[in-house]
């Protein structure tokens, strides 16, 4: 069976691009709106690669990163950070939040700043899933 | 020890009187005639004279003459012969200080001399005095003058122009800032110029009423109005200017007025105002920016999806299918040809359903285009209104049922308070429209965005007459509410708290019509609790 891509973000044409990235290279996607419908859907369905927005409702692509990386269940599942902020304002924040007494978390696994070509976020995909 | 001349042609007189005078301790010298006692007095200085008045050729009176002449400070005592009064009147008259009769007896001359060396004393004495006062009065007048041209300093150094007159009104201050700012040289000014010259009109009116003791009752200062004066050049100059009267007691005696420059001000608020309107656009623009980036990504991977689509679903195709959706092809009537080819494929099913999703991603972010403009020509766009007779409930009757649907779907009740005593107003139906039903759908959005699941929602669009003239719509619900940082935004170009869904302009919109209306808009909300829309018009009842 064709291994899962969760893609988490609110934005609808967001969801409807990079699931048709993931199709095309022959996996599947998975789809959640912001980040607490995205923790449930990892645990549902136990993807094999998470694609996740960072603005989203509520904060809650920050919330998620820092969920999955701090829970040894899911800090293995690579993460690419699919997102409009720049990849040094995202770093900034988790440091941020690091300094704030939670526990410190690594860097995502790839960054990739919208608009992605999606060449280039296939090329991404493929190189985590093959 | 003192000086004294004793002048007598009578050779036995002065031995005998200088004998008793250097006796009393004086150093004496003696004539022997008139003459002889001037020439001797212009050699020397005596500050008593003692002189017989009968003597061959220049006599006594004479020679008292001669020397008040030279020096009218000296003590002159005359001697006059016995029962010659005439002579003894004649030579006080003419300042001697006292007078002797022959013969001369000692104890008599020396209360004479004790007088004039008592005058001499005094007359030191009140010398000394005026001497003192003298200088202090120097000293005073350099200190005096000192001042004034300090003072003349600081009004010529002033950089406000500043303007003074007497009661008549002629101009007795004009300085060099004042020159400046009128074009006039001071001479010009004191010469020829009154205050009607300078002064603000209404103003000048004024001063001269109270110097005529006209208008005693009106404020006799004028601190800072604007105002506009006229140069010599005829140049209209901006001004600040201050006025107030100047008195003596209570007597009016002058006037002075201080006039700022605001040319500079004027120029530099001119300035400002560019450059405030310079960074606007910039705003605008970088926030037009960043909705087009957004709606054009969502364009290309519309795009994408649909090309990959006809991509697939084009290998191996051959036959036709009559299901073809030709509505949706129909704006792209060069990729029909492919479209067609797609259908027969046994992937058909999965490859046009994708082809649907592209292309719904397509037409979605056509729209958002299309609203992204019309807000946008809508708020920058100076339309003037249309105004008509119109009843506002008609209006929010038709949005409500415009909206109506949209509710349902969300399990949001729509409710109607409609004031059906409403009558007509004038406004501007479509102006009006726009903006009820940007209130009505972002209320419902906040029903939509509410997390509280436990919520019944609702929506409530509530119309009435306030007054004569004033009608108000009120838009309430209980959805999300909005926190104080968002309510201070909601005006602000490109604000938007959905995302890529709003356009950021839609209340800018709204609160322009509003405006133009002549109307209000007041917002109160309570996060988790709900929002209310106020919108208050003064529209005249028809």
């Amino acid at each position: 069976m064709a291994k899962k891509v969760l893609i988490v973000d609110d934005d609808v044409d967001v969801r409807t691009f990079v699931s048709s990235v993931v199709e095309d290279i022959g996996y599947k996607p998975e789809l959640a709106k912001d980040g607490e419908d995205g923790i449930g859907k990892v645990k549902e369905e136990k993807p094999a690669l998470i694609i996740l927005d960072i603005l989203m409702p509520k904060e809650s692509g920050i919330k998620m990163y820092r969920a999955l990386k701090t829970d040894s269940q899911f800090s293995d599942i690579p993460v690419i950070v699919h997102s409009g902020i720049a990849k040094r304002t995202f770093l900034r924040s988790q440091k941020a939040l690091d300094e704030f007494g939670d526990q410190p978390v690594p860097e995502p696994e790839a960054y990739l700043e919208k608009p992605v070509e999606p060449e280039e976020l296939g090329a991404m995909i493929k190189k985590f899933l093959s | 020890m003192s000086k004294l001349l004793l002048i007598d042609d009578e050779d036995g007189i002065r031995k005998v009187l200088s004998i008793s005078l250097k006796s009393d301790g004086y150093d004496v010298a003696t004539a022997a005639s008139g003459q002889q006692g001037i020439d001797l007095f212009q050699k020397e200085f005596f500050p008593i004279v003692l002189t017989d008045i009968k003597m061959p050729g220049m006599d006594g009176i004479e020679v008292l003459r001669r020397i008040k002449e030279i020096n009218p400070e000296v003590e002159v005592i005359v001697i006059t012969g016995h029962g010659d009064m005439e002579s003894a009147i004649q030579s006080l008259h003419l300042g001697a200080s006292d007078f002797l009769t022959k013969p001369v007896s000692d104890q008599l001359l020396s209360i004479a001399l004790k007088r004039a060396e008592e005058r001499l004393k005094t007359k030191k004495t009140l010398n000394n005095y005026a001497n003192d006062l003298w200088n202090m009065v120097k000293e005073k007048t350099k200190e005096i003058k000192r001042r004034y041209e300090f003072e003349d300093k600081l009004v010529q150094r002033s950089i406000d122009g500043i303007v003074a007159t007497d009661k008549e009104e002629n101009i007795i201050i004009f300085n060099s800032a004042a020159e400046e700012m009128f074009g006039y040289t001071v001479n010009e000014a004191k010469s020829d110029m009154n205050a009607g010259n300078f002064y603000p009109e209404g103003i000048s009116q004024r001063i001269s009423d109270i110097f005529a003791g006209k208008d005693l009752d009106a404020s006799d200062i004028f601190v800072g109005d604007e105002a506009s004066v006229t140069a010599k050049s005829g140049e209209a100059v901006p001004v600040r200017f201050s006025c107030a009267m100047l008195y003596e007691g209570d007597k009016p005696i002058g006037s002075v007025g201080f006039f700022q420059d605001l040319r500079k001000i004027k120029h530099l608020e001119k300035e400002l105002i560019k450059s405030e309107r310079l960074a606007a656009i910039g705003q605008t623009v970088a926030g037009l920016a960043h909705g087009v980036k957004n709606i054009l990504n969502g364009l290309k991977g519309g795009l994408y999806i649909v090309n990959t689509a006809l991509k697939n679903g084009a290998v191996g195709l051959a036959a036709e299918n009559k299901k073809i959706d030709y509505s949706m092809t129909s704006t792209l009537p060069f990729q029909a040809r492919s479209l067609k080819r797609i259908i027969d494929n046994n992937e058909t099913e999965r490859q046009q359903k994708k082809l649907k999703t592209g292309w719904e991603m397509v037409e979605r972010n056509i729209h958002k285009v299309s609203d992204l403009v019309l807000d946008l020509l809508s708020y920058s766009k100076e339309r003037e209104p249309e105004y008509e007779k119109y009843n506002p409930n008609i209006i929010a009757d038709e949005v409500c049922d415009l909206m109506e649907s949209k509710a349902k779907e969300y399990d949001i009740d729509l409710i109607r308070d409609i004031d059906r005593e409403m009558g007509e107003i004038y406004l501007d139906p479509k102006g009006m429209h726009s903006c009820l039903l940007n209130l009505v759908s972002n209320a419902i959005d906040a029903c939509v965005f509410d997390l509280d699941t436990q919520k019944h929602w609702h929506v409530k669009v509530m119309t009435r007459r306030k007054n004569e003239s004033g009608v108000a719509f009120e838009v309430v619900d209980n959805g999300c509410g909005m926190d104080e940082e968002t309510q201070s935004k909601i005006f602000a170009e490109f604000f938007s708290t959905k995302g890529t869904r709003g356009t950021g302009l839609g209340l800018l919109v709204t609160q322009k019509i509003i405006k133009e209306h002549g109307g209000t808009m007041d917002v109160a909300s309570q996060p988790g609790k709900g929002t209310i829309f106020t919108i208050r018009l003064p529209g005249k009842k028809v």
